[in-house]
């Protein structure tokens, strides 16, 4: 795991801390029932802070799962 | 603070096992993430409670404040933006920004402020509340107005909102949030986030949300104040080197650019006047230092200072000798010297000390007066504060005195002309009790704390008492030093809180109050509710004389074992009850 997906962990384990490291790699927002529309502020909040970027809210509703917005941080070479 | 350490700081607390402390939070936009912060930062200040803050219906503003009234809670939180007072004020309710409406916004505020008093009035004496006035711009709706230009209308809002605070700040619970000094750590410019507002109903940046919501817990439950300060003299309360310029061309105005010195004097002088005490740490020599507080144009004069430490010693054996005359913790000391070097030196031998550099440029000596009044801001000045200087000279000399005379501690203390008073608490209670029973840690039963609400609870019940105690003796008056809180259940009193001044140690007010209670109620035993806390030595230390050894949790003091071990008593005792 890289540094930038163990960091997307953390984020992800402050906002559903029920989830453990293994649930939080495949999560998804239609399988995660605490990821409702207010966790969703929440962790794309944290993760503009973690990562010290904005995400803009047309990418906001492509980012329904950890793979996806690891990818899109990936993608955008943010660190 | 971030985000995610906030939401840390929640999820962590989650498990606690503590009483709640309830915090009403009354808005009309989604609390979102000033919730959030709200919760982190009143969580840290109150360790020993789980927080709990409860917020209502988007959009309900007016219902939000009344719920306010209606809910368990210790504290209320009334957070106001331009939309709530008018819809048509906002982003996101666009009802038509036209020059024809404004007459009619300016009813609807004015209105909704009049209910928000009311509310606010009838609140009163139940629990405390925090106003925070709008925070972000009015939208630009002025068809003739551009953004730099105040407009009637405009400030006939700002003056609605203004004259609403000033009227509900004559009442003492409540407490409102300044915006002056809002501006200064949170920006104007940067609190808006016009996306989060149209998206989530959230109209706060992060940063401004984490701001508000640690000023906001800061007026719920203020940082415990610090009670003294130690200064430096040279380049610190007055500019120049006495030993190497003398006394006539040390400084402190506006002819030799020194006025920040007198500045720095002035605040010093006002925190003599509200109960802080001032020493000095100096490397000087005494005679020097006698000629120049023999200057008359001194602001901070000798009499408010006490003691002087003026050698070449150590600057942290003079901060020990001063904590020894004061006889309260470095962490309730201020240590402000222009020498890092020094700071760093009494820094290493004082950790929990709070040091302070004084600044070398006129420029930032608003910082530090800011500063050391944030660090000493208290929320009432009491007839303790104004006698303390006093009553720790008086100790001073007395304990001089037994040092020097080799009087023994019976002797002295029957001649001391000791008189006790003990005042039973009404609702709602005098402020001082609230003050040493928050503040007090070294004699201290078990560390608990109470807020207003939850004294208040406390006095409703009529099997629970409060008394305050009150001392005086031939070197003076110590004023009320002391707050015992039980229960009479008959044949047993339980002492759920007991507090007692440091200033009023080795007095035996101790033991005298232990043999107050037992003569009043008549009672074979009393029951200590005994908490073992970092700080509380010495009052483990006043119980082991009864058991033998310090005591680890709660235990129950037999009438016979009590007086079996008590020492002489010598105290004129009375009580008066009021309330």
């Amino acid at each position: 795991m890289d540094n930038v997906e163990s960091r997307l962990v953390q984020c992800f384990g402050i906002i559903f801390p029920e989830l453990n490291e293994k649930q939080i790699r495949v999560a998804r927002k239609t399988s995660v029932q605490a990821w409702d529309s207010v966790a969703m502020v929440t962790l794309i909040n944290v993760v503009e802070e973690e990562f010290r970027t904005q995400i803009y809210l047309e990418d906001v509703e492509h980012l329904g799962s950890f793979q996806e917005i690891l990818t899109y941080i990936q993608e955008r070479g943010i660190s | 603070m971030r985000l995610s350490e906030a939401l840390t700081i929640i999820r962590q607390q989650a498990c606690l096992q503590a009483p709640a402390f309830d915090v009403s939070l009354a808005c009309g936009f989604t609390p979102l993430h000033i919730r959030t912060f709200l919760t982190a930062h009143l969580q840290l200040a109150l360790e020993a409670k789980r927080i709990e803050v409860h917020t209502g219906l988007y959009g309900d503003f007016l219902g939000n404040v009344q719920r306010i009234s209606s809910e368990p809670a210790h504290c209320g939180v009334i957070l106001m933006e331009w939309p709530d007072l008018d819809a048509r004020l906002g982003l996101r309710n666009l009802h038509g920004w036209r020059e024809r409406n404004f007459t009619d916004v300016i009813d609807t505020v004015e209105a909704r402020l009049a209910a928000v008093h009311n509310i606010v009035d009838s609140l009163s004496g139940q629990l405390p509340v925090v106003v925070s006035l709008p925070t972000l711009a009015l939208p630009p709706l002025e068809p003739t107005f551009p953004t730099w230009r105040f407009s009637g209308f405009q400030l006939q809002l700002q003056h609605l909102v203004t004259s609403f605070a000033a009227s509900i700040a004559k009442q003492t619970n409540i407490k409102i949030v300044n915006a002056a000094w809002l501006d200064h750590i949170s920006p104007p410019s940067e609190r808006f986030d016009p996306g989060s507002e149209i998206l989530d109903g959230f109209p706060y940046s992060i940063k401004h949300a984490a701001v508000l919501g640690e000023l906001i817990a800061n007026l719920i439950q203020s940082p415990a104040p610090k009670k003294a300060l130690v200064t430096d003299l040279d380049n610190t309360l007055w500019k120049g080197i006495l030993g190497e310029i003398g006394s006539a061309e040390i400084s402190w105005d506006l002819d030799h650019k020194s006025h920040m010195h007198a500045a720095y004097q002035e605040l010093l002088r006002s925190l003599v006047e509200s109960g802080a005490l001032i020493g000095v740490a100096t490397k000087n020599n005494p005679a020097l230092v006698e000629e120049a507080f023999g200057r008359p144009d001194l602001i901070l004069r000798k009499e408010h200072i006490f003691p002087m430490e003026v050698h070449w010693n150590p600057k942290s054996d003079s901060i020990a000798r001063i904590l020894d005359t004061w006889n309260i913790g470095a962490d309730s000391v201020v240590f402000v010297d222009d020498s890092p070097t020094e700071l760093a030196e009494v820094k290493a031998a004082y950790p929990a000390l709070e040091t302070v550099q004084f600044p070398k440029s006129p420029q930032d000596i608003y910082k530090l007066l800011a500063q050391l009044r944030n660090l000493f801001a208290k929320p009432f000045i009491t007839e303790e504060d104004r006698i303390r200087l006093d009553s720790i000279r008086g100790s001073s000399t007395r304990r001089e005195q037994l040092r020097t005379a080799g009087v023994n501690a019976d002797k002295f203390l029957e001649q001391a002309q000791s008189v006790l008073q003990f005042f039973s608490e009404g609702r709602p209670p005098d402020l001082r009790v609230l003050e040493l029973i928050n503040k007090t840690n070294q004699f201290n039963l078990n560390g608990r704390r109470y807020t207003e609400t939850e004294l208040n609870q406390c006095l409703g019940d009529p099997y629970t008492f409060v008394w305050k105690v009150n001392y005086a003796d031939k070197f003076g008056p110590l004023g009320n030093i002391a707050v015992v809180l039980g229960k009479n259940q008959g044949k047993t009193l339980v002492i759920e809180s007991w507090v007692m001044s440091c200033r009023a140690f080795s007095r035996r007010i101790e033991h005298a109050c232990l043999d107050h209670l037992f003569r009043k109620f008549d009672v074979s035993a009393i029951e200590l509710a005994f908490e073992a806390t970092e700080r509380n030595k010495p009052l483990q230390d006043f119980l082991a004389e009864f058991f033998g050894e310090r005591p680890s949790s709660r235990l129950r003091l037999p009438r016979d074992l009590f007086y079996s071990k008590c020492a002489r008593l010598f105290h004129r005792v009375s009580e008066e009850v009021y309330g």
